[in-house]
């Protein structure tokens, strides 16, 4: 098979890997509040671990590190304990357990990712224009 | 213009009749001689089959683009980038299949126009 983009499959690897943190920081977000989760517990805080992959080529090539999503990991953080109680999660004493998720944390955390998406963009864009200005090399 | 009886006798110093200036026994390949380039000889794939490969690779990206966007639209399991980055190399690739087909027609338009 032809390379036409060169190095578009670690970039392609990435950008699947950054699209997998924003989707669970995204969840992170929208479960900032969920006192009662599936499991009767309020939500833990995701956060996925990246690792780096050995991708054989198809055809024989020299194995390159790509990266890939190793896995979906719980915040091991204890949960933030707030008096309410109103609230039918509270304890004995009135405390409710609330996500261990902090939106600054998170949003930082957004900014991030998608500031990474981007700049493996810039790679498939600087790759494509590099291939598009090699193919002008024989127009008159 | 030097008779050849004139040099015969040098020759026969050297060592060599004039009937026989190259001996039989050592063959005279183009390779042998500088400045003389021996034709190509084909290895393997010619030309048009290399071309037809090349236009085939080409239309296989181009259909897996085409399946990629359609999956992408029916919800399947492809992102929007993979969808994206298998078009632009379905466009940069037929580009250069276009870019070859040109200079093929270029060269064979200059072989026609050439003065016999």
């Amino acid at each position: 098979m032809i390379d036409i983009l060169s190095g578009i499959q670690n970039t392609t690897a990435a950008l699947d890997a950054e699209r997998t943190r924003l989707n669970v920081i995204s969840e992170n977000i929208a479960n900032a509040n969920t006192t009662h989760g599936v499991d009767g517990k309020p939500y833990q805080r995701q956060v996925v671990v990246f690792e780096s992959a050995l991708r054989q080529a198809m055809d024989g090539g020299p194995a390159t590190p790509t990266l890939r999503v190793a896995g979906i990991e719980k915040d091991p953080r204890p949960f933030d304990m707030v008096y309410e109680p109103g609230n039918p999660d509270a304890d004995s004493h009135g405390m409710v357990a609330t996500p261990n998720v902090n939106i600054q944390e998170e949003m930082a955390d957004m900014i991030s990712a998608s500031r990474t998406f981007e700049a493996n963009l810039a790679v498939v864009k600087n790759a494509r224009e590099m291939a598009l200005q090699v193919l002008s090399i024989g127009k008159h | 213009m030097i008779p050849l009886n004139a040099i015969q006798p040098l020759m026969s110093a050297y060592g060599v009749s004039p009937s026989e200036k190259i001996s039989p026994s050592l063959p005279v390949t183009p390779t042998d001689q500088p400045g003389i380039l021996a034709p190509a000889q084909p290895s393997g794939d010619s030309f048009s089959t290399m071309l037809g490969k090349m236009v085939g690779e080409v239309n296989d990206k181009q259909i897996s683009a085409s399946q990629n966007v359609n999956n992408l639209q029916a919800g399947g399991d492809v992102s929007l980038h993979q969808a994206v980055i298998g078009m632009e190399e379905a466009n940069v690739s037929f580009q250069l299949m276009v870019e070859v087909r040109n200079k093929l027609l270029d060269a064979y338009q200059e072989i026609m126009k050439m003065q016999l």
